[in-house]
């Protein structure tokens, strides 16, 4: 147990180093492209400030080093969204222990606008979350977009406030690669649980 | 006194949307109304544009060239993964080296969304919303709305009939449309912000309603205008794109507030 | 113990002892056997489990039977290509095709396979495309797995449920224009026992067209959606193209062969009604399903559906491939050929028996009687001999149909004109029911006739003068000449019926 812990530090340290910024570029956003984990498939390479629903300051990569599901919602959203947390913590007491010890969750909102970390605590406290495990974020309207991108998630804001969006969950590897992919809310996500029950917490290489 | 009375003046005709003389630089467009094709809520099939400033010509490969070589983490040997496919750039000689296949005065294509992205944020701008750039796609010669103008909708869909296999003209030739705006039609697809706003399955007969499970939301996907074809078209390709993918005929231009269009 | 028995029993132990030697040497030459490189295996028959790539062939080829007994994965890879082609001879067309050509390339599975679909949209294309097959149960036919954009490939798998001949084609928006443009094929999914045995196998897919120019006019043709809408079609094709089964590029066969023909419609628009001039279907497996119907002419094929026809070559020769809604054969390219090749068959089809005069009514060259006649009444010295002879010339071609050559008439259908009493009694009457015609009931020579004559007023009135005079004086008929004169005063007098010409 003692030497998974010093593994997990370990591999956070590791890869806390190998995203220190290199020499510095013109434009301050791409200091991270450069400086890009050594698995270019890592979303991790993009560089985000996002805010959990705690307030703390966070990157998209506060999970590095443990296998990640990872979200878009919005707190305020009354079809998909509370059946999308359903599913997580369905997902979750499909695994074992051990595993579900390892995994955590992340969930960014995709309105900055209405979803305070004030919004974001009320949920997950109404919701049950584990919250050493799950982190809900909320990130400015322009870093949405390009998490969005990067999950593959769709989504409009529309004239009254409201979403349309997809729901897919992403499961990421420690390193922060897309390892697998679900559309259906719902469904019983097979892929990631086959998923998560190889992958591993591992240091970054 | 004087140059203060000149600065007024241009500030003044830029404001009122007089196209500069010369190619280049950045033209105000708007405010005004888009018709939509589709309905994102019921009932909502128009949509307000507020005035924006749009690049009067589309981004080059001569302008590209200058961007990678500040920002080295784009060049083609060294972008990451997730940020672009292995199309980017694919039609330069080198990754920093033009070649014959890609003329300086060409539109740049093969890039993706986050390349573009960062070009746009290095030169102080952005990319433009689908909104913005189907509002300043709608303008035909005389008027903001081409619909009206003969012919505006059929030589749009006679370009998607043709394959990419042609050589890509220079921009800026030809007339620009009503807004000052050169090349939004006949060249290549651009790139927009959101991209990926728009809600459509894979198969594009799905019946006027989004399924609502894998889509949230509360609005209805239905056929505004029947007869823009060629917006369709445009939906179509943009919602099979990923944001990391580059084509042959995809590239973009950048837009900006109103206060930019002065330059 | 006696003596033998101990050494029977020794030679017992012995032979086990060397028989369990020979045993372990054995096993250890198997053993040492299986160090050293393995022999090469026997050959191998595909398994259930070892994917099988697809064969696809392009129209008017089809690919192999199959001939496994048991379903298998079947890997597909299908590639997009926007193609400019030419439409029609100097006539050139952006298609947007599956594989290169229109239509798209045949894909032939069996019923119970597991197909691993891979949707490939090549990077010189300008659209997204996707695929819907009629064969697959599932969302879309497989368009909501397949939305691909340019430069990239989409895999979706499915599993084909049902047997029969199914149509695929694109279903990105607009749909319309996707299929106006070529994106159209078959995939034909073979029940268990397959297919019965045949000779020759062939492709045929139509398509209607809808170009901006009108039909043939030359040069580059965008797509126009506007007749698309209003299903107006330029071209209707077989294969894509006006040229594609014509010529040296006909479908060939042999006298004696059974043939079968996979005929797919992809429309978008317009229905087919599939004909092959000359010959008749022995089986229509009409909309592709498993049921047949036999001695079929004309098939219906619906826009996004097909059949699969069969037949024999019997007789040599060429057979021309029509959509018998003929007027899109002869002026929209709807025109293919099969040529059979072989000894003639008289039996069946004797080609050309008789060839014979016909002069019809309005006869070519003139016979010689008409002509002295002509040229008699012109110079004013025409005599009821002349006229005789002229009129029985312009009887055989016209009213001997009916009146029968010696004017003896049919039986209760058409009234004899030999020693007729009814014709006789009447010369004004006569000329009158020439030039209106007779419907109702007569009585001639006591027998009852209600049958209908129709007019005969497009022959000149010199022509009717002429027969009526050789009939009026014709077997046993006793009477007098008729004048052009006299014909010309009653047309003038007399109403022509509806219809009648002039």
């Amino acid at each position: 147990m003692r030497a998974m812990a010093i593994a997990v530090i370990a591999g956070l340290l590791a890869g806390g180093l190998a995203t220190a910024p290199p020499a510095p570029a013109q434009e301050h956003r791409h200091e991270s492209m450069e400086a890009a984990s050594p698995r270019g498939d890592s979303i991790y390479a993009l560089s985000a400030s996002l805010v959990d629903q705690r307030g703390r300051p966070v990157g998209l990569d506060v999970f590095r080093g443990h296998p990640v599901l990872i979200s878009m919602f919005y707190a305020t959203c009354p079809d998909a969204c509370p059946l999308l947390i359903a599913d997580l913590q369905r997902i979750e007491s499909e695994l074992s222990p051990r595993i579900r010890a390892d995994l955590r969750i992340v969930l960014v909102s995709l309105d900055p606008w209405r979803d305070t970390p004030e919004a974001l605590l009320a949920l997950a406290r109404a919701r049950h979350v584990d919250e050493s495990r799950w982190r809900l974020l909320r990130a400015p309207e322009d870093t949405v977009r390009e998490i969005a991108a990067l999950l593959g998630i769709k989504y409009r804001r529309l004239p009254d406030g409201n979403f349309n969006h997809s729901s897919v969950i992403t499961l990421l590897s420690p390193d922060g690669v897309i390892v697998a992919r679900d559309e259906a809310i719902g469904g019983p996500h097979e892929a990631l649980l086959r998923g998560l029950r190889v992958a591993r917490s591992t240091p970054s290489r | 006194m004087r140059h203060l009375a000149l600065v007024t003046l241009a500030l003044v005709l830029a404001g009122a949307g007089v196209p500069a003389a010369s190619p280049g630089g950045m033209a105000r467009v708007g405010p005004g109304v888009l018709r939509l094709v589709y309905s994102p809520a019921p009932g909502v099939t128009t949509a307000d544009v507020g005035a924006f400033a749009l690049d009067r010509l589309p981004v080059t490969n001569a302008d590209f060239l200058s961007f990678v070589s500040h920002q080295a983490g784009w060049r083609r040997d060294r972008v990451g993964r997730v940020f672009a496919d292995d199309g980017y750039l694919a039609h330069w000689a080198g990754p920093m080296e033009l070649g014959p296949d890609a003329r300086p005065d060409q539109p740049v294509t093969h890039v993706s969304w986050f390349a573009a992205k960062a070009y746009c944020s290095a030169q102080g701008k952005r990319l433009p919303t689908e909104i913005e750039w189907e509002f300043a796609a709608a303008a035909g010669d005389a008027g903001p709305d081409g619909a009206a103008e003969p012919g505006f909708r059929e030589r749009i869909l006679s370009w998607y009939s043709r394959p990419a296999t042609s050589e890509l003209p220079s921009v800026g030739q030809g007339q620009p449309n009503f807004w000052g705006i050169h090349d939004l039609h006949g060249l290549a697809w651009e790139w927009v912000l959101d991209y990926n706003s728009t809600l459509v399955s894979g198969d594009s007969r799905s019946g006027k309603s989004a399924d609502r499970l894998p889509f949230c939301g509360t609005g209805a996907f239905t056929a505004g205008d029947n007869e823009d074809y060629a917006s369709f078209m445009r939906l179509a390709f943009r919602s099979s794109l990923e944001a990391r993918y580059t084509t042959r005929s995809l590239g973009f231009r950048c837009a900006g507030d109103t206060e930019a269009a002065s330059r | 113990m006696a003596p033998r028995s101990i050494l029977t029993g020794l030679l017992g132990m012995v032979a086990l002892v060397m028989g369990v030697g020979l045993l372990l040497v054995s096993t250890q030459e198997a053993s040492s056997q299986s160090q050293t490189p393995a022999k090469p295996a026997a050959a191998v028959t595909a398994q259930a489990g070892a994917p099988i790539e697809a064969v696809l062939t392009s129209a008017p080829e089809v690919p192999p039977p199959i001939t496994r007994r048991d379903p298998a994965k079947v890997v597909v890879h299908l590639e997009v290509r926007e193609v400019n082609l030419a439409i029609s001879d100097g006539v050139e067309y952006t298609f947007w095709t599956f594989g290169g050509q229109v239509p798209g390339k045949f894909i032939r599975v069996r019923q119970g396979d597991t197909v691993e679909f891979h949707l490939q949209n090549h990077q010189d294309n300008k659209m997204p495309h996707n695929i819907d097959l009629h064969a697959v149960t599932g969302p879309g036919g497989g368009a909501t797995s397949s939305f691909t954009a340019p430069g990239h490939e989409s895999q979706f798998t499915f599993k084909a449920l049902n047997p029969g001949l199914y149509v695929y084609h694109c279903a990105t928006a607009p749909v319309g224009m996707h299929i106006a443009n070529g994106m159209y094929g078959l995939i034909l999914v073979e029940p268990p026992q397959g297919l019965s045995k045949v000779d020759r196998e062939f492709y045929v897919m139509q398509g209607d067209f809808y170009t901006v120019g009108s039909y043939r006019e030359k040069g580059m043709q965008p797509f126009d959606m506007q007749k698309a809408i209003d299903e107006r079609a330029t071209y209707v094709l077989f294969n894509g193209s006006e040229g594609a089964l014509v010529g040296d590029k006909a479908l060939k066969a042999k006298l004696g062969d059974r043939i079968r023909i996979f005929v797919g419609n992809g429309g978008p628009n317009l229905v087919s009604s599939f004909h092959v001039i000359g010959e008749i279907f022995d089986r229509v497996y009409y909309e592709g399903g498993s049921r047949y119907q036999e001695n079929v002419q004309t098939t219906l094929i619906p826009a996004g559906g097909s059949a699969i026809v069969e037949f024999k070559a019997e007789v040599p020769g060429t057979y021309v491939i029509v959509d018998h809604s003929i007027f899109r054969t002869f002026n929209k390219g709807a025109l293919g050929m099969l040529k059979v090749d072989g000894p003639e068959n008289k039996l069946v089809y004797s080609g050309k028996e008789v060839d014979a005069d016909y002069i019809s009514e309005k006869a070519g060259p003139q016979s010689t009687a008409i002509a002295s006649a002509a040229s008699a009444a012109e110079k004013g010295t025409l005599d009821i001999k002349t006229q005789i002879a002229a009129g029985e010339s312009l009887f055989k071609g016209t009213c001997s149909v009916c009146h029968q050559p010696h004017g003896n008439g049919l039986p209760n259908v058409f009234p004899p004109l030999a020693k007729s009493d009814f014709l006789m009694a009447n010369k004004q009457r006569s000329i009158e029911v020439v030039l209106k015609g007779l419907t109702g009931p007569v009585t001639v020579n006591g027998k009852q006739f209600n049958s209908v004559m129709p007019p005969m007023s497009q022959l000149r009135d010199d022509e009717i003068a002429n027969i009526l005079t050789y009939v009026r004086n014709t077997w046993g008929n006793q009477g007098e000449q008729v004048s052009t004169a006299e014909v010309t005063a009653t047309r003038s007098k007399i109403k022509l019926p509806p219809g009648a010409a002039h």
